[in-house]
């Protein structure tokens, strides 16, 4: 069979079992609309600078948890192990795992985004360049959940692996604060941060421009993340679950 | 030397093409741990094999190789004459593989989980409807076809893991201890099953622990122990090479005593009272019959009552296991 075909089969059912049950969305589009709300009753003005960033952090949180969570429940009961049993690459299965992980965080952040531009005005100056940090955001988190959850046995391993960097990452990647406003001694490591050119691109998509320079340079730096997680996430795969 | 399966005269028979799965020398250990040391046997095209084992034996260890969930140290594997190494899609694209556990989709229905596979095996979307539906059929859960797999009872759950493996009509199935579980009824129906798809021409590699199961339904055996094969051949070879001795229950009329027994009939190997009986273990069942007579006319007592029984593959087992744990007899017997 195409192992296109196998890859979206994977991911169809992953979504009819996992991503389109009705606690997964609520907490995809509540938490991050509590957050921003909480912003903008605060400061109407200045929710705009805040808003991409926690749309970020959404797609960071969101996808990196769910790609882990499936990935390592499927370890559990066996059900993994029947995916490996099928006449599918390894490549097939992990892009199969992330597009099911990617399309959750997409779909949330679009409707949590066209919500926020119908009921708080938000505007939307690139939408090409938004819906590009969002493509590219939740690909790269997913590929880097699925690393993650490849290494350890339980959920709660996951989750602890993957906060050593995520919490860091909010502090770096300009989620909170533009990144031109950063102390000089944290901008080497926002550059290194997958989340930053994300935050940026979205940023661009909002309000139209970056302090990172124009669009191509944050995509840039987005599709390197996204290609570099990709090529580490498949042989990450074959080597933990091939024993 | 450990047992090897090729040098069995029925397998010297065997042409190359009717070989389903070869392994040659096939090596694999865990750290410091030899799971598999230099195994070898055969499978026939359109016959159960079955894998039998203590635990830890490394028979689980052999199947995830063979189905490509595991990669091996040493030694060639085939299937269908392609190594599962070098060509796992196509390998797996020909095989079924029941694992230990029933590892369906559990919140999935029935249906949507034979047709999920079927999606993976490259059915079209009708060829898997219909498909799902002959298996369901044929497996009698016609009626479960839109319940969850995780609310079926094991035995139910077991027939729907079975029916997965086969959607897309394997050449080979491999069975890691089908029945394990499941009450006698059910693992009755599982065995009638296993009939019905070898009738269908599928070669099935079986590990159980099971040994009546075993002897129901294959035609050869190997048996590892410690990672090696120490005897293979077919279930009647390897019961008349390894169990050796028939078991013989008599009943005298008169008081017997163990050792005149055994020392006036040298054909019986051993003898102990058991519920009015004497069972014997005797070499050759015609030789001991004559000297039991001889015994009684000596005596002055009658035989009341005798009755012979076959050796079973389980008393092969038992006595291949003795013989792999005796320090001069790693090999077997």
């Amino acid at each position: 069979m195409s192992q296109i075909a196998g890859a979206l089969a994977i991911s169809r059912k992953d979504i009819e079992s996992y991503y389109g049950k009705p606690p997964l969305v609520t907490w995809g589009l509540l938490f991050p609309a509590v957050l921003i709300l909480a912003v903008y009753v605060k400061d109407r003005a200045g929710y705009l600078a805040v808003a991409p960033g926690i749309i970020g952090m959404t797609l960071l949180f969101g996808n990196t948890s769910m790609a882990a969570i499936v990935i390592t429940f499927e370890k559990r009961t066996g059900t993994l192990e029947r995916l490996l049993l099928a006449p599918l690459s390894a490549r097939t299965i992990v892009l199969g795992k992330a597009f099911s992980a990617a399309a959750y965080g997409i779909a949330t952040s679009l409707v949590l985004t066209l919500g926020f531009v119908a009921f708080l005005d938000m505007p939307l100056a690139r939408p090409v360049v938004f819906g590009l940090g969002l493509v590219l955001g939740a690909g790269t988190f997913s590929f880097l959940g699925i690393i993650a959850s490849v290494m350890v046995r339980e959920v709660f391993e996951a989750m602890t692996l993957m906060n050593f960097f995520r919490f860091p990452l909010l502090f770096v990647s300009g989620v909170f604060m533009p990144v031109a406003q950063m102390p000089w001694w944290i901008k080497p490591v926002t550059y290194l941060s997958p989340l930053t050119p994300v935050v940026e691109l979205l940023r661009i998509g909002v309000q139209g421009e970056s302090t990172l320079g124009p669009a191509w340079v944050p995509a840039s730096i987005a599709i390197l993340f996204f290609l570099a997680a990709g090529a580490v996430s498949i042989p990450s795969f074959r080597r933990c679950t091939m024993r | 030397m450990p047992w090897r399966c090729e040098e069995s005269p029925v397998r010297q028979a065997d042409q190359e093409a009717q070989v389903a799965v070869r392994v040659r020398g096939l090596k694999k250990s865990y750290d410091t741990l030899v799971a598999l040391d230099g195994v070898s046997f055969d499978v026939s095209k359109g016959r159960v094999f079955a894998y039998l084992g203590p635990n830890g034996a490394g028979k689980t260890t052999t199947i995830n190789i063979l189905c490509g969930l595991l990669e091996r140290d040493g030694g060639e594997v085939s299937i269908l004459g392609r190594d599962v190494a070098s060509d796992p899609v196509y390998v797996k694209s020909r095989i079924g593989v029941v694992t230990e556990n029933s590892n369906l989709y559990p919140e999935l229905r029935c249906r949507r989980n034979l047709e999920y596979l079927g999606e993976l095996y490259g059915l079209s979307g009708g060829e898997r409807k219909k498909r799902a539906e002959e298996l369901l059929c044929g497996f009698e859960l016609t009626e479960k076809a839109d319940a969850p797999f995780g609310s079926l009872s094991r035995g139910m759950k077991r027939r729907l893991t079975i029916g997965a493996a086969l959607v897309h009509r394997p050449e080979v199935l491999f069975l890691d201890e089908p029945t394990t579980g499941l009450d006698v009824p059910s693992a009755k129906a599982l065995r009638r099953l296993v009939r019905k798809i070898v009738d269908d021409g599928t070669t099935v590699l079986l590990t159980t622990h099971n040994l009546f199961e075993a002897e129901e339904l294959a035609y050869d055996v190997a048996v590892l122990v410690g990672g090696r094969i120490v005897a293979c051949g077919s279930v009647d070879e390897i019961k008349r090479r390894v169990g050796g001795a028939r078991s013989v229950a008599v009943r005298f009329s008169g008081t017997v005593h163990e050792d005149a027994l055994t020392s006036a009939c040298p054909a019986v190997k051993s003898a102990k009272p058991q519920d009015g009986f004497w069972q014997l273990d005797v070499a050759d069942l015609h030789e001991a019959l004559g000297q039991l007579i001889a015994f009684c006319q000596q005596r002055g007592c009658r035989i009341k009552d005798v009755g012979a029984r076959e050796p079973t593959l389980e008393d092969a087992f038992v006595s291949l296991l003795a013989g792999a744990a005796r320090p001069d007899g790693r090999d077997g017997p």
